[in-house]
């Protein structure tokens, strides 16, 4: 990652991946960097820590969460809230105008939802077709961690279990990952959490953390003679 | 990672001082360190565990260009700080975040480096942000000479003659650290990773750890320098003299809305420090000891007040308010009678009558400092695991949600945001440098680019979003229609179990000062003679008068 001193100037710690290189990342850096994307692709600040949130867990699994909520907020930049966020009703949740259902936006309302009435320990969910379905697994995980349960995601003919502290069957939490624009069911069943083996963390290419960057660089403000003056330590500090 | 509660004593539980109280930014930016700040929570486990510390390399040329490592072993664990030594001409020295070079940069090794470790970090440390370290390193440093101390002490050492103690006292450090990073910065290991090990378990233990190996290699460098330029006529330093060098730290902008950002963390170090005054406050009687460690604290805090010095506007009256009060207390203390039920508490409401905010900040941790054994034990509560309180609960009631926010943020709400004065700046990063800064809104664009700092504003929205709601509606509804609110739910809900989170002010206002959130960090940290250069940054020292690594012996020192 080393580039020449001399571009060394700024106070942010991913800046530097370039080309087609690509490193592993802390949880860290990957929830710092994943917030500020999602908030300079328009979500509110809450939804950008539970975006922040949802790749870190995913990176933690083995999976490249920033990829995905790249792909995600490319995707999704520019709507209107009202097309992302789904109408809550019992069994069935769906975007108020029909469109494709925002990942972060879902998983963080049916975790608000999980215990309430049309939520999902009420009874299984049908809901509209999501983008990235993968992102919506840190959220069910969270769900089953606060029911003591597990919840199965369910789509075109296929399954996943989830539980407190991950997906239990890697084939399908891979088949998933390719998804998107996909119908889901969603359950839940009591069962106990079992013990998931440690899986590496994945190297994230230099293009999703430029993309990613250039996302988060829409949150910060130009410079001004104003703002520099008095930042910090203006004057030579030999003394 | 474990997220222990502090333990709440029943007994003393009526002499905790009101959050109202304690979180107030006028009487957090007159803080002081305490046996409870981290600096010293390091230096007693080291003492008394015996740690074993050693530099095992030191290759350093006839430049002072090269590399050292300082290791340090304690009960089944094993730290080494990698040190290079750098040739850095005059102007290219600065203390802003974002310089481009510097004396010394360092890195925390998780263990004993090989060779191979050290090549790997050669081609990274030197370069700071630009370089890429691993989940084997723990923290990544630089440091800056003072250049005027740094020259004299080599010169006067170099000549066989001590350096002048006025000059060492008048600066206090020989370098100060521009920047310490650590949790995942870079690269380097998560927390989460480390968190679970007894000596790290507490909070900063690897970047004071970091701070407290750096102290070394300042002196060994500038013994290195004497030696080169005076050869056999070269004496090394008082070990007197040496005690007395901390390393120095400027801190900016960029660290005040930390303590805004980690609100579980503010409460933890907050109510760990208050429920140490309560137990001491509650007890019913005053050994001889505790009374003359007392004294002794006390005169150790004139000797240091009085070689606090800053030129700030704001810290002079602060520091003449300061001294006063500790002059007041020793011609008080004499006189008092320790007989009277529960004589600290006597005490402590002298000192609320009598004292100024930086005199009650320093009889706080004057009263501390002889009970060790009451209250060291809350060290161990005062780290936090921020993923326990960061799942807000959708099922909470609107009224529910209301009355948290009457409870824990009248403050805020009696607050008129109306008045220009009340948002006269707001919080940004820059593009430029992607630092965090403060503009005033008035005159400067970028208010809408507004980070989520001005708390009081935030909960004032969002208590004029719950009035006409039906009290039971579900939180969950609320943020389906109020995505914006987000933020501040989940906030406030932790807050509602967590007393001192918040601090109690507008961060927004017109005459709000950054330098006291850095205080207040700063303190915890357990810097001392914190030295304003401006209303938004601020010189300190730390572990200036602490043992070295090579003077560590088993067993606890007073």
């Amino acid at each position: 990652m080393t580039q020449q001193p001399s571009d060394q100037t700024r106070g942010d710690s991913t800046a530097f991946f370039s080309g087609d290189q690509s490193a592993q990342m802390s949880q860290n850096e990957v929830t710092a960097l994943c917030l500020k994307a999602a908030r300079g692709a328009g979500m509110s600040w809450g939804l950008a820590e539970e975006a922040g949130f949802a790749a870190s867990w995913l990176t933690a699994r083995g999976i490249d969460g920033p990829r995905h909520l790249l792909s995600h907020l490319t995707a999704a930049q520019g709507r209107a809230w009202g097309d992302l966020c789904p109408k809550v009703a019992p069994g069935a949740w769906q975007a108020a105008t029909g469109k494709t259902l925002c990942p972060v936006v879902l998983g963080a309302t049916l975790s608000d939802h999980a215990t309430l009435p049309g939520g999902l320990t009420s009874g299984a969910i049908l809901t509209g077709p999501v983008d990235h379905p993968i992102l919506l697994c840190p959220f069910l995980s969270v769900i089953a961690e606060a029911a003591g349960g597990i919840v199965t995601l369910e789509w075109d003919g296929r399954r996943l279990d989830i539980d407190a502290n991950g997906a239990t069957s890697p084939a399908a939490f891979a088949a998933l990952e390719g998804q998107t624009a996909v119908a889901l069911r969603l359950s839940i069943r009591p069962g106990l959490a079992v013990h998931h083996p440690q899986t590496p963390s994945p190297a994230i290419a230099a293009n999703t953390v430029t993309a990613l960057n250039a996302f988060a660089l829409r949150t910060t403000v130009p410079a001004s003679d104003a703002s520099r003056a008095g930042a910090g330590a203006a004057s030579n500090d030999n003394d | 990672m474990t997220n222990p509660a502090p333990q709440i004593s029943s007994a003393a539980a009526p002499f905790r001082r009101d959050p109202a109280n304690v979180m107030r930014l006028a009487r957090m930016g007159a803080g002081h360190p305490t046996r409870l700040s981290f600096l010293r929570v390091l230096l007693r486990r080291i003492e008394t565990e015996g740690w074993q510390c050693d530099r095992p390399v030191w290759q350093v040329d006839d430049k002072g260009v090269g590399h050292a490592v300082y290791r340090v072993q304690g009960p089944g664990c094993c730290y080494s700080l990698v040190a290079f030594a750098h040739d850095l001409p005059d102007d290219m020295r600065s203390d802003r975040v974002i310089a481009t070079a510097w004396d010394a940069t360092f890195t925390l090794f998780d263990g004993d480096p090989t060779p191979a470790d050290i090549d790997r970090l050669r081609a990274n440390v030197p370069f700071q942000e630009a370089g890429r370290i691993t989940p084997r390193e723990l923290t990544l440093a630089r440091a800056n000479r003072s250049v005027r101390l740094f020259a004299h002490v080599v010169d006067a050492l170099s000549q066989g003659r001590q350096p002048d103690e006025a000059e060492i006292a008048a600066v206090g450090y020989l370098m100060r650290t521009t920047a310490v990073y650590g949790s995942g910065k870079f690269g380097a290991s998560d927390r989460a990773r480390i968190a679970t090990r007894a000596e790290l378990n507490g909070p900063f233990q690897v970047e004071m750890l970091t701070v407290w190996l750096i102290r070394a290699f300042t002196v060994d460098i500038v013994e290195h320098m004497a030696r080169l330029n005076g050869g056999a006529r070269a004496i090394r330093l008082d070990p007197a003299l040496r005690r007395s060098l901390g390393v120095g730290n400027s801190t900016g902008l960029g660290m005040a809305p930390f303590v805004v950002r980690h609100p579980t963390l503010l409460n933890n170090w907050t109510i760990a420090r208050e429920e140490a005054l309560a137990r001491v406050r509650a007890q019913p009687g005053a050994t001889q000891q505790a009374i003359a460690d007392l004294h002794s604290a006390l005169d150790a805090a004139i000797l240091n007040a009085r070689a606090w010095h800053s030129d700030h506007p704001v810290q002079i009256p602060r520091l003449a308010d300061l001294r006063r009060d500790l002059a007041l207390v020793k011609a008080t203390l004499p006189g008092w009678d320790w007989t009277a039920p529960t004589p600290w508490d006597a005490l402590w409401h002298w000192g609320e009558a009598h004292l100024s905010l930086e005199g009650q900040e320093a009889l706080l941790s004057l009263v501390l400092e002889p009970h060790g054994a009451l209250i060291d034990d809350l060290a161990q509560t005062m780290g936090a695991d921020e993923e326990v309180s960061f799942r807000l609960n959708g099922a909470m009631r609107v009224s529910e949600l209301h009355a948290i926010l009457q409870q824990h943020y009248a403050w805020a709400l009696a607050i008129d945001f109306d008045l220009p004065e009340n948002i006269a700046r707001f919080w940004y990063v820059s593009e430029e440098k992607l630092e965090p800064r403060l503009g005033e809104r008035a005159r400067e664009d970028g208010g809408s680019l507004e980070q989520p700092l001005c708390i009081a504003r935030l909960a004032s929205l969002l208590a004029a979003s719950l009035e006409g709601l039906d009290g039971d509606t579900p939180v969950a509804t609320l943020l389906l229609a109020h995505p914006d609110h987000r933020f501040m739910v989940r906030r406030a809900q932790m807050a509602a179990t967590h007393p001192y989170a918040e601090i109690r002010d507008n961060l927004i206002g017109i005459d709000m000062l950054p330098i006291d959130m850095m205080r207040c960090k700063l303190a915890f940290f357990g810097a001392d003679r914190f030295d304003p250069r401006s209303d938004r940054w601020i010189r300190i020292s730390l572990f200036q008068g602490a043992a070295f690594p090579d003077e560590i012996v088993l067993g606890p020192r007073a």
